[in-house]
């Protein structure tokens, strides 16, 4: 959930020295955006080659 | 003495520095529990849509109506201003709303027409303050009970106070000039002393 992440990173920014807000906004999040592993993607589809 | 400034957003470091320059002691505010001690608050320069939202979902906003009413003192620069007035033009943000001022935000243009001015300010003596305005609002109207305390050679209002109410569109906790903040200390100060003579007149009854 993209829009209750950045959420929680203003809140956790904001209060970055107070351990129990943060423990509080880091609930709940579901997974993180994943990383895509370079060698897994299409050769047409690397950003360098891309376009014209 | 303790001065508290919002530190949800924007400037407050630069803020604490200067009291804490003139000798106050200043703390860093971002729950409503830490306005309780304090004889003073600075809302500092920022983005005023994230400042407002922020203070909303943390509910500062039904804390502090209720006690700048009572009187408690707020300085607002910039972003301060713009949270502090009645009237920002009928945009959609959160507001304090506790100020009879009518804002214009971002009224000299966008980040390139930020500029330095010499303001000559009154109550802080007779030298004009050199005011830096980063996309600043001007206050385009005030209530009766509103004091201007400086205007631009455009005509625009660029600092006024009303009674415990402080304002500057421009950004002194970004010079040394530290004679606006000695202002604010000095109406903190003798808050201070008008409650505690209050509370020591209630005692004898």
């Amino acid at each position: 959930d993209p829009a209750r992440r950045a959420k929680a990173i203003v809140k956790a920014v904001t209060h970055f020295n107070d351990p129990a807000i943060l423990a509080e906004v880091s609930k709940g999040l579901g997974e993180p955006m994943r990383g895509l592993e370079i060698g897994a993607i299409k050769k047409e589809e690397l950003l360098a080659g891309r376009g014209w | 003495m303790k001065i508290g400034v919002l530190a949800l957003q924007g400037s407050f470091a630069e803020h604490v520095a200067t009291l804490r320059r003139l000798g106050v002691e200043a703390v860093e505010v971002r729950l409503p529990s830490q306005l309780e001690d304090l004889d003073g608050l600075i809302i500092p320069g920022g983005e005023s849509t994230t400042i407002g939202k922020l203070l909303d979902s943390y509910g500062f906003l039904e804390q502090l109506r209720p006690r700048i009413s009572a009187g408690f003192p707020v300085y607002g620069t910039c972003a301060g201003l713009i949270l502090l007035a009645r009237d920002v033009g009928g945009l959609d943000q959160p507001l304090l709303a506790t100020m009879d001022l009518v804002v214009d935000r971002n009224a000299y243009g966008r980040q390139i027409d930020s500029f330095e001015a010499d303001v000559p300010i009154a109550g802080i003596g007779s030298e004009p303050f050199h005011a830096i305005f980063i996309r600043a609002p001007k206050i385009k109207a005030v209530g009766p009970d509103v004091e201007v305390l400086g205007t631009h050679s455009d005509g625009g209002i660029v600092a006024a106070r009303q009674g415990n109410l402080l304002v500057s569109a421009f950004h002194p906790e970004l010079t040394d000039d530290s004679r606006f903040h000695q202002y604010f200390v000095d109406l903190c100060a003798a808050n201070r002393e008008a409650r505690a003579r209050r509370a020591s007149v209630g005692s004898h009854e």
